[in-house]
């Protein structure tokens, strides 16, 4: 199919099976590596991008479904150059460790704050819930949600 | 030796880690190759069979298919995935790269490679295998039974031991004899990066392998003897690891890769989706132990014995040495007038079991501690004054290896931890009798710093090189898990130069490049790498000072490093670019060492943890609500680093008391899928941990460090348990306790 939707803020038009996965799109033809797959079955939330501003499982996706909408992926929010506010707290706090749960917590951790600027440690776990970290106990990441949020500028 | 301290509270980020969360960090999923071909493997569906043929006729005419390998055309010779050296003990070659029984389900069968993933996925489902069926053999007890059908040729049983230790300090005399059975499960490791490698092979007859793995060398030594290359042919490359905890310490994906790559002159990458990594890498090994002990009217342990049956799956791989391991860990925790343990390792037609995080010593800390909360009640003690009366105390000797147990602060890990936790008034709380039943535990750990023993050395080489700027390489054969492996030993080299730490440089560990070490386990990269990173930058200094002390005609001892200069007494100064440069203009000399540092010791390192449990007897359902865990530590050389360290072994730690587990069928199936039928705790189930960290300097690590990121595993389920059989009244000790297993033990409570 003749596929257009808005890439982290940009429009991109091109030729993509219908039935292939948005996980597959982003990482081999379009080169977005930063989206991980953790499993492959909507467990882990490694996968995790924004549609629309919601998390989603890239891995579950089907690209027919994103058309005319609009995705983020963790290269839509910050660079190693210039990181988001959220990215620069997972830095300063340690809440990377091998880093692969890492790219699908900053997406729902970003959602989150978003839709709500100041979560309490509750709506902290909660966002995060369907993102597994086998590192870090969740605690510097929640940690990090909290600093950023309390940083008060846009994740 | 210029010893500095170090502040533990200034937390040092990884130089990747704003590549990390931006998504920039390339990890071996992420490479590519020109001509880049992918493999798919296919895995047997049945437990135990023979591989009668295998048809590629079909699936080699399909687009994309480049090639079909199997037994009927790849090397056959076995191997052992766990080698690191040429003749290493211990080491059993059972495995070829492609089976032609399958011993387990899981096991490679084939694999093909084609042009894109999707094709070899597509042909290697489509891949026409006859197979037939032998018996399955689920169980350790059952592969050792008379009779039973041998899995591999030699028979079942892999290996077999007994080991005894006699504590002087404890009186003889008469006691309470208690018994406990203690099974645990098979686990999975559950990295977030599936497993995967990425292999190539040049016109000049190299095989390059880049993967995410905890020893280069030990994958260089299995591959390189596999397919007959010089181990100068085989360059093996760490690349960024999303995360392991074991399960990519042994060489599982690299030698077929390796040969994929050599056969099609192509690179070659291989990755499993989720359910392959359940069972086609390693689990921990399900293991059952008898515990007996005799214990004084007054709770001393007059004698503790272990015996333990522990199934290896389909291949030996590390289970030899992991069940031995099981049997080091006891009397380094408590005196104990007699300690024996015995074990047995069988071949199961199970998911082959090999390390993971802890090694034995999870295993049995679980099985000690759940019987030793069984005693305490029997003699009506505290659970806490139990341990307190048995602990080690600083510079025992741990009679099973011989060594000293070290400044070991164990005791004060009970004391202080019972403290934070509120033991005494939250112990003495009754559980309830209502729906919710509330209940605390505690559990004592003990591990390792290094590999070291009287007969068997570690040791680590680096070399440190000065630039002309006075910033640093460091060369060193280092596997960073995300634990934080290269910011701590940067760290340690800044810190004896006084140098920032961003003037400092690591790479990781490349086979070609980068001096031998053994890997990244064993609990040695503090206590072991980091005094080699130590050392090698206190050699370099003292180089630096006889240089700097030539050139300014002043005795080397007097110069003072601080803050990237050499300063004399009289005032005078030189900053360390203007030693490397004057030195290498005057007389061409250079300011770089190699060191190979011997350790010397191995202390004990501690870990007391106490968890506080709600138990719903509707539902069978358990909450953790939180935890202490703390550790003895020697020295925190950065604070968040140790959390996160504590924190995640702890979210494992839960996890293995209460959901998860490898479960197969009656014909040795896993359950379906990845993650979707293993569990792992997610943050919305992880209780608060207050993380207490004893601080003292009485070993030989880096600024008095001590290892972390396993003992922090080894306590957690065990502590869990307790806490459980606290609440309600009972004695589990099966793992994991699933409802299904508290309801029925609920039950059983009230139609005994
Ligand atoms: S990879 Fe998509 S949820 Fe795990
Ligand atoms: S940091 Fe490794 S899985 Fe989360």
């Amino acid at each position: 199919m003749n596929l257009e939707f808005i890439l982290n803020g940009r429009a991109v038009r091109l030729e993509a099976a219908a039935d292939a996965r948005l996980i597959d799109l982003l990482r081999e033809p379009l080169g977005l590596t930063g989206t991980k797959e953790g499993c492959g079955e909507g467990e882990c939330g490694a996968c995790t991008v924004l549609v629309d501003d919601r998390p989603v499982n890239a891995c579950l996706l089907l690209v027919m479904h994103v058309a005319g909408r609009s995705v983020v992926t963790i290269e839509g929010l910050g660079s190693a150059a210039a990181p988001s506010t959220l990215q620069q707290r997972f830095i300063d706090l340690g809440a990377a460790q091998c880093g692969f749960c890492t790219p699908g917590m900053l997406m729902s951790a970003t959602a989150l704050l978003w839709r709500n600027p100041h979560p309490t440690r509750d709506d902290v776990r909660e966002a995060i819930a369907g993102n597994l970290c086998r590192c870090t106990g969740y605690d510097a990441i929640i940690e990090a949600v909290l600093a950023a949020a309390r940083d008060g500028v846009a994740p | 030796m210029h010893n500095p301290s170090i502040d533990g509270a200034r937390h040092v980020p990884a130089e990747d880690a704003p590549a990390k969360v931006c998504g920039e960090l390339r990890y071996a999923t992420d490479l590519t190759r020109p001509g880049l071909l992918h493999a798919c493997l296919v895995l047997s569906p049945h437990g135990h069979a023979d591989v009668l043929d295998i048809d590629a006729t079909e699936v080699l005419a399909l687009e994309g298919v480049v090639g079909v390998y199997s037994h009927a055309n790849a090397p056959d010779t076995p191997y052992c995935r766990y080698r690191i050296l040429p003749g290493q003990p211990g080491c059993i070659d059972d495995e070829a790269l492609f089976a032609r029984t399958v011993r387990c389900v899981g096991d490679r069968v084939a694999a093909v490679v084609a042009t894109t993933r999707h094709a070899a996925r597509t042909a290697a489902l489509r891949l026409p295998v006859r197979f037939r069926l032998k018996d399955v053999l689920l169980d350790a007890e059952a592969a050792l039974a008379d009779g039973a059908p041998p899995i591999h040729p030699g028979g079942n049983l892999v290996h077999e031991f007994a080991h005894a230790a006699t504590c002087d300090g404890v009186p003889a005399g008469t006691g309470i004899t208690m018994q406990s059975d203690v099974a645990t499960q098979m686990l999975h490791h559950a990295a977030l990066e599936p497993h995967t490698c990425l292999a190539d092979w040049d016109a000049a007859g190299r095989l390059t392998i880049w993967s995410p793995c905890q020893s280069v060398y030990g994958v260089r030594t299995v591959v390189a003897d596999l397919l007959q290359l010089p181990y100068s042919r085989v360059r093996v490359i760490k690349v960024p690891m999303g995360g392991s905890f074991g399960g990519k310490q042994e060489a599982i994906l690299e030698p077929i890769t390796a040969f994929l790559a050599m056969r099609s002159r192509r690179p070659v990458q291989l990755t499993l989706d989720r359910e392959q990594c359940v069972r086609a890498t390693m689990v921990r090994p399900a293991q059952r132990s008898h515990v007996r002990t005799v214990t004084s009217r007054d709770g001393r342990l007059l004698e503790l014995e272990v015996d333990t049956l522990l199934a290896a799956g389909g291949y030996a791989s590390s289970s030899p040495d992991y069940a031995e391991a099981m049997a080091k860990k006891v009397t380094r925790l408590y005196r104990i007038g007699r300690y024996r343990h015995a074990g047995r390792v069988a071949y199961t037609n199970t998911p082959v079991a090999g390390g993971m995080r802890g090694w034995g010593a999870p295993d049995i800390a679980t099985c000690v501690e759940i019987h030793l909360d069984r005693v305490a009640r029997v003699h009506a003690i505290n659970p806490l004054e139990l341990r307190r009366r048995n602990l080690v105390a600083a510079l025992d000797v741990d009679p099973m290896s011989g060594m000293s147990v070290g400044d070991a602060r164990v005791g004060d890990c009970l004391e202080r931890g019972a403290q934070a936790f509120g033991w005494a008034n939250r112990f003495a709380t009754e559980p309830g009798s209502g729906r919710y039943r509330r209940g605390v535990g505690l559990a004592c750990g003990a591990h390792k710093n290094g590999m070291y023993r009287p007969d068997s050395p570690d040791s680590s080489s680096m070399t440190l090189k000065m630039n002309e700027d006075g910033s640093l390489d460091l060369n060193a054969t280092i596997h960073e898990v995300g634990a934080g492996s290269l910011p701590t030993l940067r760290g340690i080299v800044a810190r004896v130069l006084d140098v920032p730490v961003g003037h400092v440089s690591a790479g990781e560990a490349d086979s070609e490049t980068s001096p031998f070490d053994f890997g990244c386990f064993g609990s040695r990269m503090t206590y072991v790498c980091g005094a080699a990173a130590h050392a090698v930058a206190n050699e370099l200094l003292g180089l630096l000072r006889r240089r700097a002390a030539a050139l300014l005609g002043a005795e080397p001892s007097t110069l003072v490093p601080r803050n990237g200069h050499l300063h004399a007494p009289d005032g005078r100064a030189l900053s360390y670019g203007e030693v490397v440069v004057r030195s290498r203009m005057a007389d061409g000399s250079d300011l770089i060492v190699t060191h190979t540092y011997r350790a010397r010791s191995n202390p004990g390192s501690y870990s007391v943890q106490f968890a506080g449990v709600e138990v719903d007897t509707l539902t069978g359902l358990v909450r953790v609500t939180d935890m202490v865990c703390t550790v003895d530590i020697g020295r925190a050389l950065d604070r968040t680093r140790v959390e996160g360290q504590c924190r995640g072994a702890i979210q494992a730690g839960i996890g293995s008391a209460l959901c998860e587990e490898v479960r197969l069928d009656e014909a040795g199936r896993p359950a379906s899928g990845g993650f979707r039928s293993y569990h792992i705790v997610n943050a919305a189930d992880m209780p608060p941990v207050t993380v207490v960290l004893v601080e003292h300097e009485g070993d030989d690590g880096p600024f008095g460090a001590k290892s972390v990121g396993e003992i922090a595993a080894v306590p957690t389920t065990a502590a869990v348990v307790n806490a459980v059989n606290h609440a309600l009244g009972t004695s589990l000790s099966t793992l994991p306790l699933t409802p299904e297993r508290i309801l029925e033990a609920l039950d059983a409570e009230h139609h005994p």
